[in-house]
């Protein structure tokens, strides 16, 4: 069985996954895929809570790909962040934020009706809620220790989340799946665009013989931990008929086009 | 070359700086880190003539006489006070960061863990009372401060520099909210603050105490305004969610 | 030429204006015969070092040795009806940013409220300030607001003819027979004659564009001023509004030359003008001119006036703390 959706994950990074995410695998590569037999061997049984969960805690270690793959961590920076740098990590950390307490939303919204006409999919969505759930709770800890301020939208993105779950779940799993499918992809494309920039940035500091510092490498290694995991729902949606769901293109082109209007506005207030 | 794309350029340039000084205004809460290092609040010549400036404030108030006075003192000429392009309410916005960041240093709270360690609504108490405690020494001259920074042209720096002080605030009282509370405890300590500092400009009795009590009554409205909002709110998410229950158990797909 | 032709590429628009310009009106004043010069040139680029030994004249290219004389030639032209110009390049509101001007450096020293040991009145130098009108409302503003009667101006100009004008309007001042004001004749870029750390407030008011080295020039003023003594440049600068800015390039390319030749019979003067306000720096380019001579720039480095269509540049010595 794991052998069937491996070969799914594989066909789906073939066919859209590799023209939307830009990023070569080698600038970031994923850290999740060694660890995908172990999960798939107990997605029959419930999954405890947090299971896979990213230590909220930003001093608990990272998980050891990351700090192996960058041995840059030893020097620390010596400049000032400039304005362009800490707009940057401001907006994207609050747009982060924005992103994960959405996605606990929708699947919040979702899980009643769904699990009600699909009993058997109680542990994929009680997975993927506690995945985001654990992302939320580690982007609310970097909101309140680096002193950036939520989006003025919170309240507005609360409603249009808990909407959209409710009334992709009412039209049936396809939809919800599609749902799933859209959000995910514009988050992971989101995702991988952080890391790409910061790891730009790591270049430029190492060049002039500083490093990156620990708290920035940590978060690379984190983001793009949740990236796969944002990616792993991709694929769960896609096992999951998200491509029968009726009609398709519009949907998923609606949906998506609001998530990325949502990050553009979150960026700025 | 048309008329058109002529004139759709500017157009379009001038829509585009216009959006660029929103998102300006939008971003005032930056990344803070702990291991980049902090840049210097003010330049140094800057800073030696303000501070020294800051001390001829009990005599001379917020005046250009007190700002030429200090640059006197700090090897600077009277028409050196140039380089203060807002003039005096440079001088007065000196003394609002600067006493912002020595409050840092000037309250201390128990390390975590130890008994006897305060709540964050007493450490927010704690905090306010120290910074309007640190405008004791100029306060005759406070008046004048409050006018100068009520100028038109002075109030978005003002108003600004009023949300970085409820911020820091909250922040060193550890308050660790990320949602939209995040606004409104940070509007209405702001909202407090401002009204305890104007009622301290008329304080006259020993040690500030009417002013303490006037802090205290207002802290204790806005908690009890607070957790009569939070009421409501649960009241509400908790009969919407019995409703859709109750929906759902007589069979309504919902 | 009518408003309507108002070029959009200053290149391409000046071709068209020389070519009408040649049809229209030969023979030409001395300094525009280098008409086919500048056809077959390509077009000016900002970059003020150019080739080395020339310079700009409004668009054109010169030699430096040339650019003096030619300026010499414009204001030697106009210092008569130089206000009439001011009134068109500025709409008429440069004795507002004039007036805003000094009011902003607060000249003087109130004996009433500094010690008494200190020096009094200040030494100001007003470079290119021929006519008098920045000193004279320097001293009008020592005087009557900071009733400092020490505060002494010194006019320089590099024109015998505007020092000319300067002079007879100060007879309509109290300050014509008084030591507070006098006049000299002096390039800006080598003040021989002003000793080091000697001035608190050096001003240039709608000069400096027409200096051929602007760097060198900044520098002599970094000599001459005390430490802690302050620069201060009043000068057309870049419109920051880019809708604003097409409606005034129409405005200053098209009409004001016509003006000039209508009003005072004069059309090239006025067209060098336009042209050497396009050429001068932007805000940020000269702040950091400013910033490279060795001053301290306040906050920004500037304030923009009327929307950027003139800004106050000003730059701080640096005096060594006490």
């Amino acid at each position: 069985m794991a052998t069937v959706r491996r070969t799914a994950r594989a066909l789906m990074y073939s066919t859209r996954a590799r023209q939307v995410f830009t990023v070569p695998e080698y600038l970031a590569p994923s850290t999740i895929f060694h660890q995908q037999c172990s999960r798939f061997h107990n997605t029959g049984a419930p999954t405890p809570p947090h299971s896979t969960q990213i230590p909220a805690n930003e001093d608990a270690p990272s998980s050891s790909s990351t700090s192996s793959e960058k041995p840059q961590t030893s020097k620390t920076p010596s400049q000032p962040f400039t304005k362009a740098q800490s707009d940057f990590l401001s907006s994207a950390l609050r747009v982060n934020q924005a992103g994960e307490l959405a996605a606990t939303l929708i699947y919040t919204a979702q899980t009643p009706p769904i699990v009600r006409a699909h009993p058997h999919l109680r542990p994929l969505m009680k997975h993927m809620y506690d995945q985001e759930a654990g992302h939320l709770t580690y982007f609310n800890s970097l909101l309140a220790k680096h002193r950036i301020r939520p989006t003025a939208m919170y309240p507005v993105w609360q409603v249009a989340a808990t909407a959209l779950g409710w009334g992709t779940a009412i039209m049936g799993r396809e939809v919800a799946m599609a749902c799933t499918e859209a959000v995910e992809t514009e988050i992971g494309e989101h995702y991988n665009e952080q890391v790409r920039v910061l790891l730009d940035w790591a270049d430029k500091m190492e060049a002039r013989g500083e490093g990156l510092g620990e708290e920035l490498t940590q978060m690379i290694g984190k983001l793009r931990r949740i990236r796969d995991e944002e990616l792993e729902h991709l694929d769960h949606a896609v096992e999951h008929d998200a491509k029968e769901a009726k009609p398709y293109e519009v949907l998923t082109n609606v949906i998506r086009g609001g998530c990325r209007t949502a990050i553009w506005i979150s960026e700025k207030v | 070359m048309s008329t058109a794309p002529r004139l759709s350029t500017p157009v379009l340039r001038s829509l585009r700086i216009f959006s660029r000084r929103a998102v300006y205004w939008g971003q005032r809460s930056c990344y803070h880190s702990y291991e980049h290092p902090q840049p210097p609040p003010f330049p140094p010549a800057e800073s030696a003539i303000l501070s020294a400036a800051l001390s001829h404030v009990p005599n001379h108030g917020f005046t250009s006489t007190a700002l030429k006075l200090g640059a006197q003192d700090a090897g600077y000429l009277d028409v050196s006070t140039n380089l203060l392009p807002r003039g005096v309410f440079d001088l007065v916005n000196y003394h609002l960061v600067t006493q912002r960041l020595a409050l840092r240093h000037a309250v201390q709270f128990p390390a975590e863990g130890q008994p006897g360690r305060p709540g964050v609504g007493a450490k927010v108490r704690a905090l306010t009372l120290a910074r309007l405690r640190a405008n004791g020494p100029i306060l005759h001259r406070w008046q004048e401060a409050l006018a100068i920074m009520a100028q038109p042209s002075y109030v978005p720096a003002s108003l600004a520099e009023l949300a970085r002080l409820a911020d820091e605030i909250w922040f060193l009282a550890g308050d660790t909210t990320v949602d939209f509370n995040w606004y409104t405890k940070r509007a209405s300590l702001s909202a407090i603050y401002s009204a305890s500092e104007v009622y301290m400009t008329q304080d006259t009795s020993a040690n500030y105490v009417e002013t303490e009590q006037f802090l205290d009554t207002r802290l204790a409205d806005v908690m009890r305004m607070g957790s009569m909002l939070s009421g409501v709110g649960q009241w509400v998410d908790y009969t919407g969610h019995s409703a859709v229950n109750v929906l759902r158990s007589k069979g309504v797909r919902i | 030429m009518s408003a309507a032709q108002a070029p959009r590429s200053l290149f391409g628009g000046q071709i068209c204006r020389e070519a009408r310009r040649r049809a229209a009106r030969c023979p030409h004043r001395s300094f525009s015969s280098t008409t086919r010069y500048t056809q077959q040139q390509p077009p000016p680029s900002r970059n003020p070092q150019d080739a080395p030994g020339t310079t700009h004249f409004g668009f054109e290219t010169v030699p430096e040795s040339a650019k003096e004389q030619k300026v010499a030639g414009v204001f030697s032209s106009v210092a008569g009806s130089y206000d009439a110009m001011n009134d068109f390049m500025s709409l008429g509101i440069h004795r507002l940013w004039k007036d805003h001007f000094v009011r902003n450096l607060n000249p003087g020293r109130n004996p009433l409220t500094s010690s008494p040991s200190s020096p009094q009145g200040w030494n100001i130098l007003d470079i290119a300030g021929g006519t008098g009108d920045i000193a004279f409302r320097m001293l009008d503003h020592a005087s009557t607001i900071n009733n400092d009667a020490h505060t002494k101006v010194t006019v320089a100009d590099i024109n015998p003819d505007m020092l000319a004008e300067g002079r007879k309007r100060a007879l309509a001042t109290p300050y014509a027979r008084s030591p507070r004001l006098n006049f000299i004749e002096a390039n800006a870029e080598k003040l021989d004659m002003i000793p080091d750390n000697s001035v608190d407030l050096y001003t240039v008011a709608f000069g400096i564009r027409n200096f051929t080295h602007k760097d060198v020039a900044l520098r002599e003023a970094y000599r001459v001023l005390k430490p802690g003594g302050v620069f201060a440049c009043l000068e057309f600068s870049k419109v920051n509004n880019a809708l604003f800015d097409t409606v005034y390039k129409r405005w200053s390319f098209s009409a004001i030359p016509l003006i000039g030749q209508l009003v005072a019979g004069d059309r090239d003067s006025y067209q060098y003008l336009v042209e050497s306000i396009e050429r001068f720096p932007s805000q940020t380019e000269f702040r950091d001119m400013i910033k490279d001579a060795g001053f301290l720039v306040p906050g920004q480095g500037w304030e923009d006036l009327s929307l950027g269509i003139a800004a106050i540049h000003k730059g701080v010595k640096p005096a060594a703390p006490k």
